[in-house]
């Protein structure tokens, strides 16, 4: 408000809070033409933001309370659909957590099944982020490229699991159907193709100057910022910080087929792009070594309708970070409680820290650098601290902004 | 090492991929074949289904019904005869009441075309009409 004291310029938080004129808000962040509500506050000193309140909850679906409904068996498919991108690391983080409620021990097989269909899912998930990422700093070719070859994955998902998407395959006890016939080839020769394109994409984002410009330097977090929010994931590991739940607890046959841990030191979204191509690669190998290593037998064992009483906590490593389920039964057929913890919810935090000290213009590259499970900037409004101004702008507005404020730089 | 800057890196490959042929499908002209596994359109052989009800009680979506649809004696008792309903516009697809049907009564086809303008004819009522 242009009657605002001078003074609280630098107050963070609720104090900022008072800038807010009456009536904002003129349509969204719930609007049919946006992907994925979400809200973020930025509050600038001219080009440059000081300060960013983030918003949630617009997207809340009452899922577990949802989830004490219904059935064990069916809890599985409406966990599957909180995300649609990892929707596999959600189905085998509550069926582990469940499985370890219990004694039946599932068959090393199975295991390995879900090594490679988890794995498919963090190179298809990093493959689609790569694209936003191309497409939120300008390069769209980079995207159509990109999500291309991800088709490749896609179909090896389909052709295992049955979904591209939704790929309703873990259950408690294993998974539901063995692995086809013949698909050792298949994937050796699909994942054959998508290494050497994530070769040159490793190449080309490191050299590719549209990207560069957009990229290295931008959103830089430090080793201790790191440490004292606690993000989970590539963002974490950017710092340098070599964690993974893959490594550190394993699950499913993780402890057989071990993954090379990618760190970076930059802690920027440049190295974020090397990091996770990194990764990309290493899932490639551990598909494939999996596959060779995969033990014959049983995929499956009978499982009971009912859980023992209990509580048991599971953490996976989805593409994203550590996904966390708490799961409590009281012996019935339904769980008496759920709680889970979804990697966007530990990265928030660390995306605002990101986003201060930065330029209005990188607000797109750097939210969609933590890989956001929501529509990201969609919907961003913006309050100028020095104009006392607040306007909002719509995801594609701030891209085509972000794409002329470099244009104007470069020339 | 430092990597190198520089502009219109993606220039070779930009070339290359213009002379490939079009990676879009032409849909609906072309059709994608779907994998041997995917999972479309809810079908049931209303011969197989006996009306046991174990596929409306795991149904995660509540597409299933079982709908009355007569009587019949077995041995001296009386007993309800019923059989399945399905809404598949509410359908998932995730093939749970295949996995437990126990009589193979249902499958899921290669059918992905399920965009109508009117809901009502995703309602699959033909294992209502034998068996009674």
């Amino acid at each position: 408000m242009s009657d605002a004291p001078a003074g609280d310029r630098k107050e963070t938080g609720a104090g900022l809070m008072q800038y807010s004129p009456e009536g904002m808000m003129p349509f969204g962040p719930v609007h049919p033409s946006l992907k994925e509500p979400e809200y973020f506050k930025l509050i600038l000193e001219g080009e440059k933001i000081v300060q960013v309140v983030p918003r949630i909850g617009y997207v809340h679906r009452g899922i577990e309370r949802a989830a004490q409904e219904r059935t064990w068996v069916k809890d599985i498919y409406l966990f599957e659909r909180i995300c649609g991108i990892c929707s596999f690391a959600h189905s085998i983080s509550f069926t582990q957590a469940v499985e370890s409620m219990s004694p039946f021990e599932v068959p090393d097989r199975a295991r390995y099944i879900r090594v490679v269909v988890a794995e498919l899912e963090r190179i298809h998930s990093h493959l689609l982020w790569l694209g936003l990422v191309g497409h939120w700093a300008g390069f769209d070719t980079l995207f159509m490229w990109v999500w291309k070859d991800r088709e490749h994955v896609l179909d090896l998902e389909e052709g295992i699991t049955g979904n591209r998407v939704h790929k309703s395959y873990s259950t408690f006890g294993g998974v539901r159907k063995d692995l086809p016939e013949g698909i050792g080839a298949k994937v050796t020769a699909e994942l054959g193709y998508i290494e050497k394109r994530v070769a040159y994409y490793k190449d080309l984002v490191q050299s590719e100057q549209t990207l560069t410009v957009r990229t290295r330097g931008v959103g830089r977090i430090s080793q201790d910022t790191a440490r004292k929010l606690s993000p989970v994931g590539p963002l974490l590991r950017c710092t340098g910080i070599g964690r993974d739940v893959r490594t550190e607890d394993p699950y499913a046959a993780y402890d057989e087929v071990r993954p090379e841990v990618q760190t970076s030191k930059d802690g920027d979204i440049a190295s974020l792009l090397v990091l996770r191509l990194n990764e990309v690669l290493d899932s490639c190998r551990m598909v494939k070594e999996a596959l060779e290593k995969i033990p014959s037998g049983p995929f499956k064992v009978p499982f009971p309708r009912t859980v023992p009483e209990g509580e048991a906590a599971f953490h996976v490593e989805a593409p994203r970070g550590e996904l966390f389920y708490f799961v409590k039964s009281a012996g019935g057929s339904v769980p008496e409680r759920v709680k889970i913890r979804t990697p966007t919810m530990a990265n928030l935090l660390t995306a605002t820290e990101m986003l201060k000290g930065q330029t209005l213009a990188d607000v797109p590259v750097v939210l969609t650098g933590m890989d956001p499970c929501f529509g990201c900037m969609d919907r961003v409004s913006v309050f100028d601290v020095d104009k006392s101004k607040e306007w909002s702008l719509s995801g594609e507005e701030l891209r085509d902004y972000g794409i002329e404020y470099y244009r104007g730089r470069r020339g | 090492m430092m990597p190198r800057k520089k502009l219109g890196g993606a220039l070779g490959e930009m070339f290359k991929t213009a002379l490939e042929p079009p990676v879009t499908e032409q849909y609906p002209f072309g059709r994608k074949v779907v994998a041997e596994r995917f999972r479309g359109r809810l079908d049931v052989d209303p011969v197989k289904c006996t009306g046991c009800s174990v596929c409306e009680v795991v149904c995660p979506a509540g597409v299933i019904t079982m709908v009355p649809v007569g009587k019949k004696t077995i041995g001296s008792r009386e007993v309800e005869v019923k059989r399945p309903s399905f809404d598949l516009y509410t359908c998932i697809s995730c093939g749970q009441c295949v996995d437990d049907c126990r009589f193979g009564a249902l499958t899921l086809t290669h059918d992905f075309e399920l965009a109508v303008f009117d809901k009502k004819s995703l309602i699959m009522k033909k294992a209502l009409q034998v068996g009674k």
